[in-house]
């Protein structure tokens, strides 16, 4: 058996498709790859710099919207200016508060024009800009403290003001300043933002559909940055290597695909298309011998497959975006215990292989079936890739329709991906009767094969 | 000792009869030429042999074993080239051999390496299939074929893109291993190939057997060919049969037995057709095939 399966290999290793399917993989991982180095760059949005001539185009400062557009339009314009001459790590700060002061300036200024106000706003204005231009993040910090603690003494048991005092001691106590670059700061000014929102969910009975959906959404956000503050782990960087392999199936399940209905589809057709089948069939191994060597040879490719393309992948992913980023763990937030857990890259890529197997395991004995019956490749292969594509349109509609009949329908049990990423089941379906239903499909498709294949004429050329 | 039988050996594709009732023996040292017009159900029987196609009914028993109840022993010793030599193009000559290698137990370096000297496959083998030619590919399966040390031999038109020095060369292997106590079954539309070396001939027709004889009988069947020398050949037409042949202006080719052949002299002879000379030659094996096989030209 093992030199059948070697045999095996060798026919499929030495194929020009198998070699070209590699190098447009090899291409695909590149550009990918790519996309995820420049996908900060690509996503920022273009801030369109208004230069004082086309600043008040087409508007009319007398009616009221016009006028808080130039307003808008004006003080993006002078933050701009502010950006341009500072570095990075003053960027929130002057996206927010320095914002709020100029545009409150610019309002007074275009509005009420009241003298008083508009010297005692520009004084306030210079002051901050003094210490935004001397990088001085600590003061606005203080300054948040300060306000926050009077704002606590008139509110003793507000735990929201106290979590966002101890936020900003994190700020003081690590040295994180407002850049964007730092993922402390991200994760701060995330669940600064998400906080209030979060309690008022928190203290209300009662919540709709799409509110809980939200205060569970809510809730995973919190827990997640809160793990990212305390151990202090760049988890949710969307442009490293890390990134990349937590989404290897969204990425590149359709190579596997690719790769999967190309083996299984042509393993036995092929030889009946080419004649070497005669051949095969008329050495001394029954016939079934000669067909089983041919599906363990698919169903230990397909791991293999898959581990080989994690390897390239982080191979390419490691020169195009750094190595350094497989020492980030990845977290995961398991929701029904309401707690961050911890794996490294490896342990992470090992859970996803197994619980992505089952789907290309069960598309690739289904692309040997129809290999065998049909001994057409093309056939094989196509009717294959509808089958995927028709169980995800079925898979969706199984989440809108609960009809019976969808329970037994196969795509709906082969991912177990939701084991990994500790969510429920979309269908509820309990993971041991996914199992059974895959067994079935199994044994069905498999018997099918080996009957049709044992009695099967080789037909006259 | 008898390598292959067959016996009552019938197939059906649905309602259509391929096969019928065919059987014949191949016993150590014997070359059997497997004859038959297109369609004739040669390749058919040779399928069903190896175990590639379904046995409606009858038995095939190779070296003691019967084919479909014992397949991988009975095969164990059958070395063939069905069809045509289809082996994998992408992989050169020998890695085929490798290959083909590998489903067989102990065959060393060694034992490729004669396989394809006797072939005279040694200045390309390493070569991809792709590149050869024909003739080459044959060369490579008839190589396959050997690769186990068959002592049964199946060949289906193995003289197929062979070019005269090979087909003398494959006729000299053939004749060599009929010595080795192999049996071998090969079928050829080049009758006159195998005329020179086979011993045994089938004849099949339409799925059935039409004869079966050693190559002494079917040559000396009652029939024998008559040259005739008569005075104008114009006008005999009329009294020839469909494999009887016009060779010029004064020779015709007859195909009679001897009562035959007096009766048509007289026939000549009452129609005023004057006939000089009349010589008796015996049949080639195309010829006496023709003949049996109800006068149908094969290719």
């Amino acid at each position: 058996m093992f030199n059948l399966i070697k045999a095996e290999l060798k026919k499929i290793f030495r194929k020009k498709s198998f070699l070209i399917v590699t190098i447009i993989f090899i291409l695909y991982c590149l550009l990918t790859n790519v996309i995820y180095k420049e996908m900060d760059n690509i996503l920022e949005v273009d801030e369109t710099y208004y230069t004082d001539t086309n600043i008040s185009n087409n508007l009319d400062l007398t009616n009221q919207e016009d006028l808080e557009e130039y307003l808008n339009n004006k003080t993006k314009n002078e933050i701009n200016d502010i950006k341009k001459n500072n570095d990075s790590s003053m960027e929130y700060i002057i996206d927010n508060y320095l914002y709020n002061l100029v545009y409150e300036k610019n309002k007074i200024k275009y509005t009420s024009k009241d003298e008083e106000e508009l010297t005692k706003i520009e004084k306030e204005l210079a002051e901050t800009l003094k210490y935004i231009n001397n990088n001085d993040w600590e003061y606005f910090v203080n300054l948040k403290i300060t306000n926050l603690k009077a704002e606590l003494k008139e509110d003793e048991s507000n735990s929201r003001l106290k979590e966002l005092i101890s936020l900003n001691e994190y700020r003081l106590t690590n040295k994180v300043d407002y850049s964007y670059k730092n993922y402390l700061n991200n994760a701060i000014i995330a669940i600064e933002t998400d906080l209030l929102e979060y309690y008022n969910f928190k203290s209300k009975d009662n919540l709709s559909k799409e509110e809980q959906e939200r205060y569970n959404y809510l809730q995973e956000e919190m827990a997640l940055n809160n793990y990212i503050l305390k151990h202090k782990v760049d988890a949710n960087n969307t442009s490293n290597l890390n990134a990349v392999l937590k989404e290897f199936p969204a990425n590149f399940g359709l190579f596997i695909l690719i790769y999967v209905i190309m083996i299984s589809g042509s393993i036995v057709s092929e030889e009946f298309n080419k004649g070497t089948i005669k051949y095969l069939l008329t050495k001394p191994h029954k016939r079934s011998t000669i067909l089983a060597s041919k599906l363990l040879t698919v169903l230990l490719l397909i791991p293999l497959i898959i581990i080989f393309m994690c390897l390239i992948e982080i191979l390419i992913g490691g020169f195009t975006l750094g190595f350094n980023s497989l020492n980030i763990p990845i977290l995961i937030y398991n929701s029904s215990t309401n707690l961050i857990e911890s794996y490294s890259v490896i342990k992470y890529l090992s859970i996803l292989l197994i619980t992505t197997l089952p789907e290309f395991l069960i598309l690739g004995v289904l692309c040997f079936l129809l290999s065998t019956i049909t001994t057409s490749t093309s056939a094989a292969i196509t009717i294959t890739f509808l089958f995927y594509l028709m169980s995800n349109v079925i898979s969706n509609l199984a989440l809108m329709y609960n009809l019976k009949i969808f329970n037994y329908f196969i795509a709906l049990h082969w991912n177990f991906n939701y084991l990994l990423t500790k969510t429920p089941n979309p269908y509820n379906f309990k993971p041991l009767f996914s199992l059974g239903i895959i067994a079935i499909y199994l044994i069905v498709m498999l018997c099918l094969t080996f009957i049709y294949f044992n009695k099967k004429d080789v037909k006259n050329i | 000792m008898s390598i292959l039988k067959v016996e009552n050996l019938s197939k059906k594709f649905g309602q259509k009869e391929i096969l019928k009732n065919v059987s014949f023996e191949i016993n150590e040292g014997d070359i059997l030429a497997f004859i038959g017009p297109n369609g004739a159900g040669k390749t058919t029987t040779i399928k069903c042999i190896l175990g590639l196609q379904k046995i409606t009914k009858g038995e095939v028993i190779i070296n003691g074993y019967n084919i479909k109840k014992n397949f991988v022993k009975a095969i164990t010793k059958v070395g063939c080239l069905v069809e045509s030599p289809d082996v994998y193009m992408y992989l050169s000559g020998y890695e085929n051999l490798v290959m083909q290698a590998s489903y067989y137990k102990k065959i060393t370096e060694e034992d490729l390496m004669k396989i394809i000297q006797l072939v005279g496959l040694e200045n390309r083998i390493y070569d991809k299939v792709s590149k050869y030619s024909l003739g080459m590919r044959e060369r490579l399966g008839i190589a396959i074929a050997l690769i186990n040390k068959p002592n049964l031999l199946i060949l289906d038109e193995p003289t197929n893109g062979l070019d005269p020095e090979g087909i003398k060369e494959l006729r000299e292997l053939l004749i060599k291993l009929s010595k080795e106590k192999i049996g071998i079954l090969i079928s050829s539309h080049n009758l006159s190939e195998l005329e020179t070396f086979c011993n045994k001939v089938c004849i099949l027709s339409k799925g059935e057997i039409l004869s079966l004889n050693s190559i002494k009988e079917i040559k000396n069947i009652d029939e024998n060919k008559y040259i005739l020398k008569i005075d104008n050949t114009t006008k005999v037409k009329k009294y020839l049969s469909n494999i009887d042949k016009i060779l010029d202006k004064n020779y015709i080719e007859v195909i009679k037995d001897e009562n035959d052949i007096a009766k048509f002299i007289k026939e000549l002879v009452l129609n005023d057709i004057n006939v000089y000379e009349v010589k008796k030659e015996a049949l080639s094996l195309e010829e006496a095939f023709i003949k049996i096989a109800g006068g149908k030209k094969i290719v």
